[in-house]
């Protein structure tokens, strides 16, 4: 049993950091309609200058903000000069686009930091565990869930309250109808975006202080997961990320914990044979967009 | 006509001392890519060993190295089609990735136009087995790793081992060379787990490993950055206290700076610069050229390749023809690399190379040995 709990925690943790990811990818696709492939890349830049900042003896606690602030500006400016121009094109052109930036980025990274992986220097107590009980839980996981939580109630008092995040909601619906009512495009858009990389910066906080590294690749395996989080949930719904995220997150770890030994190799195809499975009979996601028209004949 | 004339010789006195004075190498290697960690400090360290010896006026005084590099992309298929580019342009040894999947994928290339191919630092034993007379490694094999820090496990004491290897590549399934070393010496294996390269979450196995009873003595794993401290850190959060092994993949300074997690971590690698030794030279060096200390081996295993390939040429009186390289390349003997002697005579391929066996102590580096492991602990090698 207590095994059991441990691994359900384990889940908890790693499913909290998908859905703060899926949500970044929701947050953009929700008012444009493009899956950023490039969040891995904003996650990228954070952890780059988590890794100045060890380098230059920044304090933890200083270098995390500098770290998310990184990740907001290169997501708005990453709007501004890649995705706003082609914003009126096909659904294809802004999916290219975004690999396109992505691929740019890691080749910047790879030729102007370094291509190997560096060193961020974490402080130790991260890699302490505390015991409730029968349970050892590492500081870095209990960090992870409490930042998913705080993030979630600010998302939501954010998206419900604040006039930036109804006018988001409001062209989420209808993008149109949201302009005639006086909603500036520009600010919605701006606003998602600038959302999208606060989320990706406080994921590459948790992300990173797991594996205390930071490589020109490393975006690519969280907004894989990211990706298929979000479309487990529900593309373009905010909630549907979050359940999304975490439902994959428990499917891995169950996997991990639970799948025989000569299986294990398989636990990858298996993973995502349950995600197909769930959306055979949820075809929309888990809570479906209430703005998806998918048309299905 | 004069001007033809003129411009004939003119051709032929430029392509004339150069088909005799240059060795061209052909460099298909990844520049990008999941790769590029490990290929792009191999090409530093060629291009240093390549400036120096040009410097000196060439192999034996006489013959500059020119090499032609080709980015594959860390790509298998792009690996093939750079090295038929490269054959084209008529090199005398070509230079493949580091990982054994793509090098294996330009072997057809390599053996019907029959130049000899080194790969910069892949280290599965299968690789020159399955490659066949023309496909050389430059690295310490797997099999000869494990067969290091397994007799060094056993010596400590540490008589129960567990395994965390991934079935994605050659590489990472070193451990089940350990396994079959650890087994061969007495030990006992308690059990193994397999993840994928870019895992994240390694907390599921780590939860696992901390329930078992009793706990083994010792982990061993060949997974490297990010991976590898990622897995280190869960475990020891979840209580796990046993020894951990690793391989040459965590010889980065990521593995120096985990901190009190990172304590007592031993691995194999390639080298160590010992006070005096060729490695400390080739650091300084190193340090010279680029304002900034080498961040890994694989700098001086960039280095100890083309010290392979001027030993070839030398030992060839001078020839660049690509059949006779490679049987001079195949008869190598105690060529003095920075990080150790290499000797390819006698071997399918795979150079016989000093293990040195390292230890996390104080954030730094210690040496454990440089034990050369006994001939009948080293296992087959097995294709995955």
């Amino acid at each position: 049993m207590d095994l059991f709990l441990q691994q359900t925690v384990n889940a908890f943790a790693l499913g909290g950091t998908y859905a703060l990811l899926a949500l970044g990818l929701a947050m953009v696709f929700s008012t444009m309609g493009l899956i950023n492939f490039a969040h891995g890349e904003l996650m990228t830049i954070a952890g780059y200058i988590l890794m100045a900042c060890g380098l230059a003896g920044v304090p933890f606690a200083l270098s995390v903000p500098l770290a998310i602030c990184a990740a907001v500006i290169a997501a708005v400016a990453m709007e501004r000069i890649a995705f706003r121009p082609v914003r009126n094109a096909s659904g294809a052109t802004m999916l290219v686009t975004s690999f396109a930036v992505s691929m740019i980025l890691q080749v910047l990274f790879q030729n102007f930091i370094s291509a190997r992986s560096q060193a961020v220097l974490l402080p130790q107590v991260l890699s302490e565990s505390v015991r409730f009980g029968g349970l050892v839980i590492g500081v870095n996981k209990i960090a992870a869930i409490a930042t998913t939580i705080v993030m979630l109630i600010f998302l939501d008092r954010f998206m419900k309250h604040h006039r930036v995040g109804i006018a988001m909601r409001a062209a989420a619906e209808d993008f149109s109808v949201a302009r005639l009512m006086g909603i500036r495009a520009n600010t919605v858009i701006a606003g998602a975006f600038a959302l999208s990389g606060f989320l990706a910066g406080v994921a590459a906080v948790l992300w990173v202080s797991q594996r205390a590294s930071v490589d020109p690749l490393m975006g690519f395996t969280p907004v894989l997961k990211a990706f298929i989080a979000a479309i487990l949930g529900g593309l373009g719904s905010l909630r549907g990320a979050v359940a999304g995220g975490f439902l994959l997150g428990f499917i891995e770890i169950y996997l991990a914990a639970y799948l025989p030994q000569g299986m294990q190799e398989f636990r990858d195809p298996i993973a995502l044979c349950l995600v197909v499975l769930v959306l055979i009979f949820r075809p929309n996601g888990l809570i479906p967009s209430p703005a998806l028209k998918a048309e299905k004949v | 006509m004069n001007k033809l004339l003129i411009s004939t010789l003119l051709a032929s006195a430029m392509a004339f001392p150069s088909a005799a004075e240059t060795l061209r190498v052909g460099v298909a290697t990844a520049q990008t890519g999941a790769l590029a960690p490990f290929d792009t400090p191999v090409i530093a360290g060629i291009h240093i060993a390549v400036d120096e010896i040009n410097a000196a006026g060439g192999i034996d005084g006489k013959i500059k190295i020119e090499l032609l590099e080709r980015d594959v992309r860390s790509d298998a298929a792009q690996t093939s089609i750079a090295t038929q580019e490269l054959v084209d342009e008529g090199v005398s040894v070509i230079v493949l990735p580091c990982d054994a999947d793509p090098a294996l994928a330009a072997i057809g290339v390599v053996s019907d136009a029959q130049i000899p191919a080194i790969s910069t630092c892949a280290s599965s034993p299968t690789l020159p087995q399955i490659g066949g007379e023309y496909m050389f490694a430059n690295f310490p094999g797997d099999n000869v790793q494990a067969a290091v820090s397994a007799k060094w496990a056993h010596d400590e004491g540490l008589r129960t081992a567990y395994i965390v290897y991934s079935p994605d590549t050659q590489y990472t399934t070193m451990p089940l060379y350990f396994a079959e070393v650890f087994e061969k010496l007495g030990g006992k294996m308690l059990g193994q787990d397999t993840h994928t390269i870019g895992q994240q979450d390694f907390s599921a196995i780590a939860t696992r490993i901390a329930a078992l009873d009793p706990q083994p003595d010792v982990i061993m794993t060949s997974t490297y950055e990010p991976d590898f401290p990622s897995m280190l850190k869960a475990l020891r959060a979840a209580g796990v206290e046993s020894q951990m092994i690793g391989s040459d993949g965590i010889d980065s300074p990521t593995t120096f700076s985990l901190g009190a997690v990172a304590e007592g971590l031993v691995f194999t690698t390639a080298g160590h610069p010992t006070e005096g030794s060729p490695l400390e030279a080739f650091n300084k060096k190193f340090e010279e050229v680029h304002k900034k200390a080498p961040e890994t081996v694989f700098n001086a295993v960039g280095y100890d390749l083309v010290k392979v390939i001027e030993a070839a040429v030398i030992a060839a009186d001078g020839s660049t023809d690509p059949k006779v390289l490679r049987d001079a390349i195949a008869n190598l003997e105690n060529v003095q690399g920075a990080t150790s002697t290499i000797t390819y005579k006698g071997t399918d391929g795979m150079p016989l190379r000093e293990v040195s066996l390292i230890r996390v102590k104080d954030g730094g580096r210690e040496l454990l040995g440089q034990p050369t492991p006994d001939a009948s602990l080293i296992p087959e090698p097995r294709v995955q």
